[in-house]
């Protein structure tokens, strides 16, 4: 399910860095850092609700993907003692078309594969594989080069993390400017604070 | 609404070695004894095999060769997906000059689905894209392929000994034991004409050539077995390595424990069938014999021979109240058919899951025939029936609908209904007798079959 959004508190800035390609038609509000050489096509929502979300280089996230740092669901946003937690994508993570990524912490060369959900309370590490359609709710860090799989969402460990697409990232770059118009990139003056 | 389109709502007897209750459309019809037949009572052949990916028709002799397996595929050995081989660029020293390094392509093989590859087995990646990729060898290949030669020759000898008593002796009371012990059972090997050992029965007027004889050695019983390694009991279970049990047996060979083990196999063919009628012997179902062609030389499917009885509405059904429900009948055949239905008597045999009592128009409804022009011509003519507007509802080209009344008798439970179709067949496949007579109509037989309704729960 997805989560509600109140939009009363999504405010603050979109910090985009140098080489990075953010169409204009996806939707960021809240308090997102992106980093450099990173797409986002057309249709991705990335919404910082409960707290800022920090996305690193070389991440591709695909249309109608979803990154929300949410409150959790049986929390109000008016409770005093909701702190902002940040959520931070590692590099080289995609996450493909019409998925759902909650996790607080990703690393890095991850996969989320089209309709996948990723819940809150999980932990990414590095070179995770989440299938298409697999919904993945538990309370765990997913070891390295895990790759869950299947309608039954079985997993398996693989040798190698998957590549990074830097071809893939070049051609966007390439092509996206001539198709869509962009975000003007803004540079971000300080880190943001890190709770 | 979908859901009562759903064709086991709606199924018709077979009267069989066994009594089936099918859907029509599972069902074929043999125009030659004029009954209904299911895929338990007609005779499965192979008609020609295929694999399922790259589609390449194999001759049966070489598929029995290669095991049914595929020359050019693999299968994923972790989730059975079809394996594709991809390529990478790697640097390679150029034979002439080793200092130097170009970039050459190295395939591997990779699965969509699960991402496993060939790499994670520690299979080395290939410079041929198709063709260098071999199956690991089984160990006991060698013993099982002397054991079947024994075995073989046996038969064989077995077979030669009792042929000769059976004319030296002629007794009539022959143990049913002696056929063919390591063979397979008389019918099958009548219709199988690749099988191995029947080959070999051919060869029995060469006795007096010298065969070889082969002897086995028998297998050795081992006193000592290997320990178990000490932590066995306490060494916690890597589960991503275990391999699952269908991973395991679709390796009989091997059956690795662990997924690292796990080779990726040769892709299993499919076949394609034909049915044929066990009664009067001819094909019911004959498929082309292109991969690609879905279509049939042959078909003959019950749907387009019987008027095809559909659920279109149900009303809240009541204990002990009657109902009306909708129902619709489609004529398959391009000739008017004239369609009457009964309900079951008392004491049917056939009827045996009805839970309710249903009253059925009692006069003949008739059904247009199939036009195929008929959507294309707007301006339809009316057909000029004469319909009871309380039995039949509608009426569009080769479909009506009607209704009947059902009185569900129990107070819990699916509602199930059924009563006898009766409708006159005009068997075209009957062959000319007379020449000279211009009878445009072949004669007219009536069939009546047993049909079930499953009309879902009691309304609460």
């Amino acid at each position: 399910m997805l989560p509600t959004l109140y939009l009363s508190d999504c405010k603050g800035s979109v910090k985009i860095a140098m080489g990075a390609v953010v169409c204009v038609e996806s939707d960021i509000r809240g308090d997102v850092t992106i980093g450099a050489r990173t797409v986002v096509h057309p249709k991705a929502r990335i919404i910082a609700e409960a707290g800022p979300i920090v996305i690193g280089d070389g991440n591709l996230i695909e249309e109608q993907a979803l990154i929300i740092n949410s409150y959790p669901e049986n929390m109000l946003p008016d409770a005093e003692d909701v702190e902002p937690k940040t959520m931070n994508i590692g590099i080289n993570n995609v996450f493909e078309v019409g998925c759902v990524s909650q996790a607080l912490k990703i690393g890095d060369n991850n996969v989320i594969e089209s309709k996948a959900e990723v819940g809150r309370n999980v932990i990414l590490t590095s070179g995770c594989i989440v299938g298409a359609c697999c919904a993945v709710n538990t309370c765990e860090v997913i070891p390295e080069n895990t790759v869950i799989y299947g309608s039954e969402c079985l997993r398996r460990v693989q040798t190698e993390r998957p590549q990074p697409q830097t071809l893939q990232l070049d051609f966007l770059m390439k092509i996206l400017p001539n198709y869509h118009h962009l975000k003007k990139t803004v540079k971000a003056s300080s880190t943001p604070a890190r709770s | 609404m979908a859901t009562l389109l759903q064709p086991e709502k709606v199924l018709y007897l077979v009267r069989g070695e066994k009594k089936i209750r099918v859907p029509l459309s599972q069902l074929y019809f043999c125009r030659y004894c004029s009954e209904l037949r299911s895929l338990e009572c007609v005779s499965h052949e192979v008609d020609s095999h295929f694999c399922p990916s790259c589609l390449e028709n194999m001759p049966s002799a070489e598929a029995k060769l290669k095991k049914n397996r595929c020359a050019n595929c693999f299968d994923c050995p972790c989730c059975m997906h079809t394996l594709s081989t991809r390529a990478t660029n790697i640097p390679a020293p150029l034979p002439d000059d080793p200092t130097k390094t170009t970039m050459k392509k190295a395939y591997y093989l990779a699965c969509g689905f699960c991402r496993w590859t060939s790499r994670d087995v520690g299979m080395a990646d290939k410079s041929v894209a198709s063709g260098g990729w071999q199956e690991p060898e089984n160990p006991h290949t060698q013993r099982i392929n002397k054991l079947i030669e024994y075995y073989q020759q046996l038969a064989q000898r077995e077979k030669l000994e009792r042929d000769r008593k059976k004319l030296a002796r002629r007794r009539p009371f022959m143990p049913q034991a002696f056929s063919e012990k390591y063979g397979l059972g008389t019918r099958l090997q009548r219709q199988r004409s690749g099988a191995p050992i029947s080959a070999l029965y051919g060869l029995s007027l060469k006795e007096g050539e010298d065969q070889k004889e082969i002897t086995i050695e028998p297998a050795q019983a081992l006193d000592e077995v290997e320990p178990l390694p000490e932590d066995y009991y306490t060494r916690p279970v890597n589960l991503p390595e275990v391999t699952t049990l269908r991973q395991r047996l679709l390796q009989p060979d091997f059956q690795p424990a662990g997924a690292s083990q796990l080779h990726p196999r040769h892709k299993h063919l499919l076949m394609k069938r034909s049915l044929r009628c066990r009664k009067c012997e001819h094909n019911l179902s004959k498929p082309e014999f292109n991969p690609t062609s879905i279509k049939f030389k042959i078909q003959l499917v019950a749907v387009s021979y019987i008027p095809e009885v559909r659920i279109m509405s149900i009303p809240n059904l009541r204990h002990m109240k009657e109902s009306q429900v909708l129902l619709t009948l489609t004529n398959p055949v391009e000739n008017i058919t004239h369609v009457s239905l009964y309900t079951c008597e008392e004491e049917d045999p056939d009827d045996i899951n009805s839970t309710a009592k249903v009253l059925v128009p009692s006069k003949e409804l008739v059904l247009a025939g199939k036009d195929a022009a008929a959507e294309y011509d707007e301006l339809a003519e009316p057909q000029g029936f004469q319909d009871d507007p309380d039995v039949v509802t509608f009426r569009k080209s080769n479909k009506i609908g009607f209704f009947i009344k059902v009185i569900p008798q129990r107070e819990e439970g699916d509602v199930t209904v059924a009563f006898k179709l009766r409708h006159d067949f005009r068997n075209l496949a009957a062959p000319i007798r007379n020449t000279e007579e211009v009878e445009a109509t072949s004669e007219a037989i009536w069939l009546t079959h047993h049909v079930e309704l499953s009309l879902g729960p009691l309304a609460t």
